[in-house]
């Protein structure tokens, strides 16, 4: 739970808002969930847009195990999810762009990256290229939106924010930096709707001539010595790891503890 | 500067021979640069300089060979040495056949780890083409602090200087990798795939130029490159496409050769952009409201903390972000969200300052990720002592207190300064 | 003018007591149907009144002496009041009577009366300080008026200035006896107290039974509601038992909640139960508050939210969320009621609507429900490496096995550094009494105890199904498991979905092993050793005995704190309460640590998973917490003197 951070939501008028969520997999077990950055986008449009005004569209196979993580997004509070009904191998992106051209939505949320199939993050790209809209990566907050522009806080590393101010209509792309996503809740999740939708397919032809195959682990970089002599090649390999305990002062005063200290948050550079 | 050894028999002959009227002469050539060892005074004494006889054996220890073709020798090697320090080949390229682009983040200007790497991908791609040789094309946006880019392989940069390409400016980028690719053509685009960097600025090009990207590419071999899907559960092994954004790790950086790393002029008339995402600045985030994952620096806080004021004191001056022990959050000192450890919150700052942290196990595994860790403990025997690179055993509130006091010091000094 | 006014008086007044009955079992019917027997109910409950109740009561002697004598004496006085002054039935007989049972409850009441000069917090006062009062007008007032009946006096006696002031003073008496019991008003207790008895949701708890299980919700219906939102949720039968409170605080007195200053008061839930079944504010509420929050400022009704939406932001409600999350559902309340009010029922139920319709469980609960859901354990672990711990012991599957004499449930500890150590000494010590044992391995799941009791019935039956189709697969004489709060869910909570076995603690099977003497044991040579009794194996199911017994066989004389048995307090790690970790001004297992230190104890023992992790988690200096199994298992003597042991009990035997 994050507490802190302002998240408030000052100054906005009843936007339409549109979330696009995929069905995710669970790191540890491959289960279907609910994909942890779309979870993270829904909960920025919920902040957003209460009631009817968050649209939610999922493109894609509608199984009954799908259909459980979907009804996770559900559970969040939402009224019905449309399910663009896409088999496996299908370019979805039609669709969806057909989707939101049909429904006008002011901002379109969109996790950065799906949990199953290529994962590229493109979509939301390809959809702002092709609506012309602009794009937004990296979405922590939003802190205003009116008429025909947003302000946004954008996540940079270590927890540092960029404001931008964004024209509307836009796309952003939401990750870890946002707010973790609300519980979801049983009831919700069974009393929302699963609107399918029947739309035409577009066949990724690119995809199909791709190997898939379970991920192989990356072999670690060694740290490779350039030697021409064998001695120093070997003084290299043969050299004791660093660390195995680090530096202890003992029976030091205070100051030169503090001294000792202020030197390596220095080397560091964490001391602004 | 030539590395081929050679040897003259009749000289080292000579300078052997200690009765050699040569000798001397000899010595003081193949000597070279170091300092002479024995030469003749003012007043015509000989005078020698002890240090500068003999040479450091392989142990360590000096030795003095009296015969002189040892000291002679030092000379030598020291010579040799500099030639086998791995010397670069320089390489240029004066009509590439191609170009192979790679847009690089360069945090700060310099190059990162990971821009290396891809630049390492991208010689591999440029080098490896039988039918011609291809050169590596950096672009870069901003002001380059970077001096030593032909090191990093890259055969010509085209540099994006100026305001409106500083700060979030993807759009203005972007318009500026069209010309780039309307003048060059590349055959392959190459990003590193960071987030907010190459990530979102390669995807925007692939959907601009309608090109089908690989992403998350951790390998090439044989025309068929192979990244990471399904969120790193899966491979995607497919043929290499025009548009590459690579993990980090992709490829060796390059470390034999050196390029020229040529300007050449950024393509003229750029297509004024629509500028739709205005930059309005960093927000100034306080430090402690910063959620404790993503924290760069944290001072923590366990039992062993008695003045609580100090301690809070302590975090504001030093810019920390504050973290607790389990104890010190059940004790009601600290709020539960502040709470470091497996219990709590696993964390991944750069340097984590724990202050009466006696370091239980959930603790030291919630920290497991921490590049730094500093301790100040009173007892020398607890496992946060063992685990940290720095520890200063002493009353905390002392020590904070100093640090404080140091800190401050040099606020001040600063601002006297400016 | 006595024998006209009176009967007017006690006939009136038994009308309209009828009138505010109907009113009252209105309120009542305003929760969901619940299937009862009412006329088997009916017939119970006077046993039920006289036996189980009386038995809870009788742990404070002096009051329940106190309340046999005013409770008996105004049921007698009542009745034989209205036979003999509301029917005016001339009877020398019946008026002695009456006058004997006024007598009786005179005496009560004078106890009642010193009570109340200087009462216990615990006891609310309001109109309770008034009570004694109108026991004594009752009382006397209806001595007064049968004296002439009985004859003692002539009618006439006094005139009608007397016989003015005695009507009025039985109008008084009457009115809070008659119109107080159905109206409202403390008396109100004696009528639904009764109900309650009789229509009560678990009549398994009489008559020596124990029902502890929660109540599955029927999921497969859409229409049934996920647990309580408002009060017209609960059962009408909850209402009634809400109403039978008699503001007595002895909940209070032993809800490690309350106690820790968390904001929780089981007698002030109840009150705030009634307020909202009748409606109004708990501003006439006048016992302990929450701690920490001010009476006065929640309210509600029957048909609005028990909690509010978003917390504080949106105003209050009738209860706060972190009321309800402070609980730890160890059920000293239930335990200590002696109306036998279900507080726990309560809370879970209010708990699971939040949780399944509002989707707020505090702190980790989310991350926790959301790890149950995805990994099938509360930590988000890998699944596959449950049974990495026992990597080195070579441990029967029952996969490969099919059955076993012993199925040994391993439970989330197995994931936890330090309940490894206490899995190990159980397996150390089964091996050694060479039981047939096997685990379920990677094919165990959580048990659903924290899913169910941090209200998320969905994932605690989605689990409970699993786990039992798992066990369906083989044949086991019996369930161990050194967890109690697996123990009881396989034990009470499975039966509901049609699975049940016979399921151990581990400190029960230990203690049958040393019976049979299938463990040759050294002597405890440590320090004093004192033992605290998990809630899920003592309140939940009744096993008090075993574990000291187990202790016993290996010479430990336990040194039991002032809090043990049936009044052991709660180490603060039941119902999900680190989880939601609703803060307090002390912390639970730090105020049980202090009763441990009291003992003056090196060690205590514990048998739980929770309660180990919780009171190892107190700072030191403290005693070493020990789980039994650990305790059992260093006292093992080595394989050869065990048999050699074995072999002189032989020879023993054959010479004797």
């Amino acid at each position: 739970m994050q507490r802190d951070g302002n998240r408030n939501v000052t100054g906005q008028e009843r936007v339409k808002v549109a979330a696009l969520v995929s069905v995710g997999r669970h790191p540890v077990t491959g289960r279907p969930r609910r994909a942890e950055y779309d979870a993270r986008a829904v909960e920025i449009g919920l902040s957003l847009a209460t009631g009817g005004n968050l649209h939610l569209a999922h493109a894609g196979e509608c199984s009954p195990e799908s259909e459980a993580a979907l009804r996770a997004y559900l559970g969040m509070g939402i009224a019905g999810v449309d399910v663009l009904q896409q088999p496996a191998g299908a370019d979805i992106v039609p669709a969806l762009e057909a989707w939101l051209r049909e429904l006008g939505p002011r901002l379109v949320l969109c996790g950065a990256r799906g949990e199953t199939g290529e994962a590229s993050g493109l979509v939301p790209f390809l959809l702002a290229e092709r609506l012309g809209w602009s794009l937004v990566c990296g979405l922590a907050a939003v802190e205003s939106v009116d008429g025909d522009s947003m302000i946004v806080l954008q996540a940079l590393p270590r927890g540092q924010r960029r404001r931008l101010k964004v024209r509307l209509p836009a796309v952003v792309t939401v990750d870890a930096a946002a707010q973790p996503a609300r519980q979801s809740a049983f009831g919700p999740a069974r009393r929302g709707g699963l609107q399918r939708l029947d739309t035409p397919v577009t066949p990724d032809g690119d995809a199909q001539s791709w190997t898939t195959a379970p991920a192989r682990k990356r072999p670690k970089r060694l740290k490779i010595v350039k030697a021409t002599s064998a001695r120093d090649r070997f003084k290299a390999a043969a050299a004791k790891a660093e660390g195995g305990g680090g530096q202890v002062l003992t029976g030091v005063s205070a100051q030169a503890g503090a001294e000792a200290i202020l030197k390596l948050l220095r080397e560091e550079g964490v001391l602004r | 500067m030539n590395d081929i050894i050679r040897r003259d028999p009749r000289t080292e002959w000579i300078a052997r021979n200690r009765l050699h009227p040569e000798h001397d002469a000899v010595l003081a050539r193949m000597g070279g640069s170091t300092p002479a060892a024995k030469w003749m005074g003012p007043n015509g004494i000989i005078r020698r300089n002890p240090h500068a006889v003999g040479f450091i054996g392989p142990n360590g220890v000096r030795r003095i060979d009296r015969s002189g073709a040892q000291t002679a020798n030092a000379g030598a090697s020291a010579r040799r040495e500099a030639a086998a320090a791995p010397t670069r080949r320089q390489i240029r390229i004066e009509t590439p056949a191609f170009y192979v682009a790679v847009v690089a983040d360069m945090p700060g200007g310099r190059l990162s780890a990971h821009d290396r790497d891809v630049l390492g991908l991208a010689r591999q791609l440029a080098d490896e083409d039988s039918a011609g040789q291809g050169a590596v094309l950096l672009v870069s946006f901003g002001e380059s602090r970077e001096d030593a880019l032909g090191d990093a392989g890259v055969d010509r940069v085209v540099s994006f200087a100026g305001e409106r390409f500083e700060g979030y400016a993807p759009e203005q980028r972007l318009t500026a990798l069209g010309g780039v690719e309307r003048q060059h053509e590349p055959r392959h685009w190459l990003f590193p795939d960071s987030s907010l960097g190459g990530a979102e600025l390669g995807r925007r090009l692939a959907a601009r130029l309608g090109e089908r990207p690989a992403t998350q590419v951790w390998q090439i071999a044989n025309g068929e490159c192979t990244g990471r899907g399904a969120a790193g559960a899966t491979d995607v092994t497919r043929r290499l496409p025009r548009i590459v954004l690579a993990l980090p790790e992709c490829a060796e950086p390059v470390s034999e050769s050196t390029h020229a790393a040529e300007s050449i002029a950024p393509p003229a008339a750029l297509p004024q952009a629509l500028r739709r995402i205005e930059d309005l600045g960093a927000v100034a985030v306080d430090p402690s409201s910063v959620a404790l994952a993503e924290a760069e620096f944290i001072l923590s806080a366990g039992n062993g903390i008695r003045d609580w004021g100090g301690f809070h004191r302590a975090a504001s001056v030093l810019g920390a972000t504050e973290g607790a022990s389990r104890v010190a959050v059940d004790n009601g000192f600290m709020p539960r969200h502040r709470q470091v450890g497996a219990t709590g919150t696993w964390v991944t700052a750069r340097v984590y300052l724990a202050v009466g942290i006696s370091g239980a196990i959930q603790h030291l595994q919630g920290i497991q990720q921490c590049d730094k860790v500093i301790a100040i403990n009173t007892d020398p025997g607890c496992d946060m002592v063992k685990r940290a690179d720095l520890a200063v055993i002493a009353d905390s509130s002392e020590v904070l207190a100093a640090l404080v006091e140091l800190v401050d010091g040099v606020k001040k000094e600063q601002r006297n300064a400016a | 003018m006595l024998d006209v006014v009176l009967p007017v008086l006690v006939l009136g007044a038994l009308a309209l007591a009828l009138l505010g009955a109907l009113r009252r079992i209105g309120l009542w019917r305003q929760g969901r149907p619940s299937p009862v027997s009412v006329l088997g109910g009916l017939a119970a409950m006077p046993r039920r009144y006289l036996v189980d109740l009386h038995d809870v009561v009788a742990r404070d002697k002096v009051f329940a002496n106190t309340h046999v004598a005013t409770g008996g004496g105004f049921v007698a006085a009542a009745v034989l009041l209205i036979l003999v002054h509301g029917f005016q039935l001339e009877s020398r007989v019946l008026s002695w009577a009456l006058i004997a049972a006024s007598v009786v409850m005179f005496a009560g009441a004078l106890r009642v009366a010193a009570r109340r000069r200087n009462p216990p917090v615990r006891l609310s006062r309001g109109p309770w300080m008034r009570l004694p009062k109108s026991l004594f007008a009752f009382a006397s007032g209806v001595f007064l008026v049968t004296l002439p009946t009985a004859g003692v006096v002539p009618a006439s006696f006094g005139g009608w200035a007397l016989a003015g002031v005695l009507t009025l003073v039985v109008a008084w008496g009457i009115a809070e006896m008659f119109l107080g019991m159905t109206w409202g008003g403390p008396m109100k207790h004696a009528f639904a107290g009764a109900l309650h008895l009789a229509f009560h949701r678990r009549p398994e708890r009489f008559g020596g039974g124990r029902s502890t299980g929660l109540k599955p919700l029927d999921l497969g219906n859409p229409e049934a509601p996920l647990g309580v939102g408002k009060p017209a949720d609960f059962t009408w039968n909850q209402l009634l038992g809400f109403d039978a409170c008699v503001q007595c605080g002895r909940c209070e007195a032993m809800c490690p909640a309350f106690a820790a200053g968390q904001p929780l008061n089981p007698k002030k839930l109840i009150q705030d139960m009634v307020v909202g079944m009748a409606g109004g504010t708990d501003a006439a509420y006048a016992g302990s508050p929450y701690p920490g929050k001010p009476v006065g400022e929640h309210g509600g009704d029957a048909h609005s939210a028990i909690v509010l939406r978003g917390g504080h932001e949106g105003g209050r409600a009738l209860v706060d969320a972190e009321t309800l999350w402070s609980c730890t559902t160890c059920r000293a309340c239930v335990e200590e009621c002696p109306m036998m009010i279900e507080h726990v029922d309560a809370i879970v139920d209010m708990r699971r609507h939040l949780t399944m319709e509002h989707g707020n469980t505090p702190n980790k609960g989310r991350e926790v429900l959301e790890n149950l859901a995805t990994t099938d354990n509360p930590g988000g672990f890998d699944p596959a490496s449950r049974m990495n711990w026992a990597a080195d012991l070579d441990l029967p599957l029952m996969s490969a096995r099919g059955s076993a004499d012993v199925l040994l449930w391993m439970g989330d500890g197995a994931f936890d550094m330090r309940n490894q150590r206490t899995l190990r000494a159980l397996v150390k010590i089964l091996r050694a009494a060479k039981v047939d044992f096997a685990v379920l391995g990677n094919e165990e799941l959580d048990s659903g105890d924290v899913a169910r009791r941090l209200g998320d019935e969905a994932t605690f039956q989605a689990l409970a199904a699993r786990n039992a189709a798992t066990l369906a697969k083989y044949r086991f004489r019996e369930i161990v498991t050194c967890d109690p709060h697996s123990f009881h869910v396989l034990k009470n909570e499975y039966g509901a979905f049609g699975a049940s076995y016979t399921v151990s603690h581990h400190s029960t099977f230990i203690s049958s092993l040393m019976e049979k003497g299938r463990l040759a044991l050294g002597e405890w040579t440590g320090g004093r050793v004192t033992y605290h009794d998990p809630c899920y194996l003592g309140r939940y199911n009744g096993e008090y005995e075993a574990p000291r017994k187990a202790l016993k066989g290996i010479g430990i004389k336990v040194v039991d704190m002032e809090r043990s048995g049936f009044r052991s307090r709660c180490c603060g790690g039941g119902g999900g309460a680190p989880i939601t970790d609703i803060p307090g001004k002390r912390r639970i297992p730090d105020m049980r640590m202090e009763e441990i230190n009291a003992t003056k104890a090196d060690v205590v023992a514990v048998g739980c998973p929770q309660c180990t992790a919780m009171l190892e988690g107190v700072v030191g200096p403290r005693p070493e917490v020990l789980d039994i199994a650990e305790l059992v298992a260093a006292q093992l003597v080595a394989a050869p003197a065990a048999a050699q042991r074995a072999k002189k009990d032989v020879a023993e035997e054959v010479a004797a």
